[in-house]
């Protein structure tokens, strides 16, 4: 009886064994596992942070410039070109580019996309003449 | 394959092989069976041996399976923390760069549209080059940042990377340091310069080119503001134009 038990006892110890490697290997496995993510995640994360930030960034310094312009030289009252920069200037500033988790993300950038494209076309612009020499390494 | 062994065989025998097996890689089951062992060892000797390497080969796939389980877990929950926290980063810091390029593209436009001058226009040109080079090099430090060192020293290194100065480059903090002194150095010799009296257009212009060639190979933040803020000035345009600008930081 004393033996019987001793063996079941035995069988419970080698089949929980098994879970017992199993689960330190799933530790270790974890920790190297987040340690990996993290670091793989960040560096994919700042990629398309860059991409969207650079993008906003050059609209909005654009945008900020041409306003200040039109307004120097400009005496008469707002015109649609100044409306426009105005709006495209707003959408920017309400827009949580850094926030990767804002669910309109890529929506609301069309618009901003939009637009841009609008106050080019009032401001006889060509939005799609890069007019840097060199192709930026982040294209948008 | 080995619980089925023991479920067909004796009680005698699983108990032996519990024992064996436990005494030789399971320290911590030792005090379960602390029963004296009957000798039965001889006869099935090689068939232990055998049964203690199926045991062990087994015990080794479970940590590796268990290890591969792990992996893949701690992974997909770190991946989305890893990747908002990096393009938090990423954004931001390329929005400074976006937003000078967005400048520098608005006053060739308005250059343009005005008929000014061509020796203007390329420097506005050269200066957005310079821009892209910066984008480059802080897209590159990024980039570089090595897998080693833990998430903390990560994030602090993020932290104190002020833009404002020379961006270091993986494995090259000598040099890092030397630029940081040469940008110094030419920060002071430009302070010379101005209370010298900022009259001295020649002077300051000869002091200027001295510091853009410092600069040729590494532009900083405050570097391209500055330049940024004398082509306004050559453009003739009032400094609060560029007021945005100013505000810029890294």
């Amino acid at each position: 009886m004393e033996a019987a038990a001793s063996a079941s006892d035995m069988f419970d110890a080698i089949v929980m064994a098994e879970e017992r490697f199993h689960g330190e290997g799933y530790q270790e496995g974890y920790a190297e596992g987040s340690h990996v993510g993290v670091i793989e995640g960040r560096r994919y994360g700042a990629l398309h942070g860059a991409k969207i930030g650079s993008e906003i960034g050059y609209y909005l310094g654009f945008a900020l410039t041409w306003q200040r312009l039109l307004h120097r030289s400009a005496k008469e009252k707002p015109s649609k070109k100044t409306k426009a920069l105005e709006s495209l200037i707003g959408m920017i500033q309400k827009y949580p580019y850094e926030d990767p988790t804002y669910d309109k993300l890529h929506e609301d950038l069309e618009k901003i996309r939009g637009k841009f494209k609008q106050v080019c076309s009032l401001l006889n612009i060509q939005s799609d003449f890069r007019l840097n020499p060199e192709r930026s390494a982040l294209t948008f | 394959m080995l619980r089925r062994k023991n479920f067909s065989d004796s009680h005698t025998f699983t108990t032996c092989t519990g024992i064996l097996v436990v005494t030789t890689t399971m320290s911590w089951v030792q005090a379960a069976v602390s029963r004296p062992s009957e000798d039965v060892f001889d006869e099935d000797a090689d068939e232990l041996h055998l049964v203690q390497k199926e045991w062990k080969s087994t015990m080794e796939k479970r940590v590796k399976e268990g290890y591969r389980d792990g992996v893949e877990a701690g992974k997909e929950l770190s991946l989305q923390q890893g990747f908002n926290r990096g393009y938090k980063q990423g954004a931001e810091m390329m929005m400074t760069c976006g937003q000078l390029k967005g400048t520098l593209s608005a006053l060739l436009a308005w250059c343009h549209l005005n008929g000014q001058i061509s020796a203007l226009l390329s420097k506005i040109s050269n200066l957005l080059a310079e821009v892209g080079k910066y984008e480059e090099c802080v897209l590159k430090y990024m980039n570089s940042i090595s897998p080693q060192p833990h998430l903390g020293e990560l994030l602090d290194s993020v932290q104190d990377m002020d833009l404002s100065h020379t961006i270091p480059v993986e494995n090259e903090f000598d040099e890092t340091e030397a630029g940081r002194h040469c940008e110094n150095e030419s920060e002071l010799s430009e302070n010379s310069c101005r209370s010298n009296g900022g009259a001295d257009s020649l002077h300051s212009d000869s002091c200027r080119r001295t510091k853009e060639h410092t600069h040729s190979e590494r532009p900083t933040l405050a570097w391209l503001k500055e330049e940024t803020f004398y082509l306004g000035e050559q453009l003739g345009l009032s400094l609060d134009i560029l007021q945005h600008v100013q505000q810029l930081e890294s």
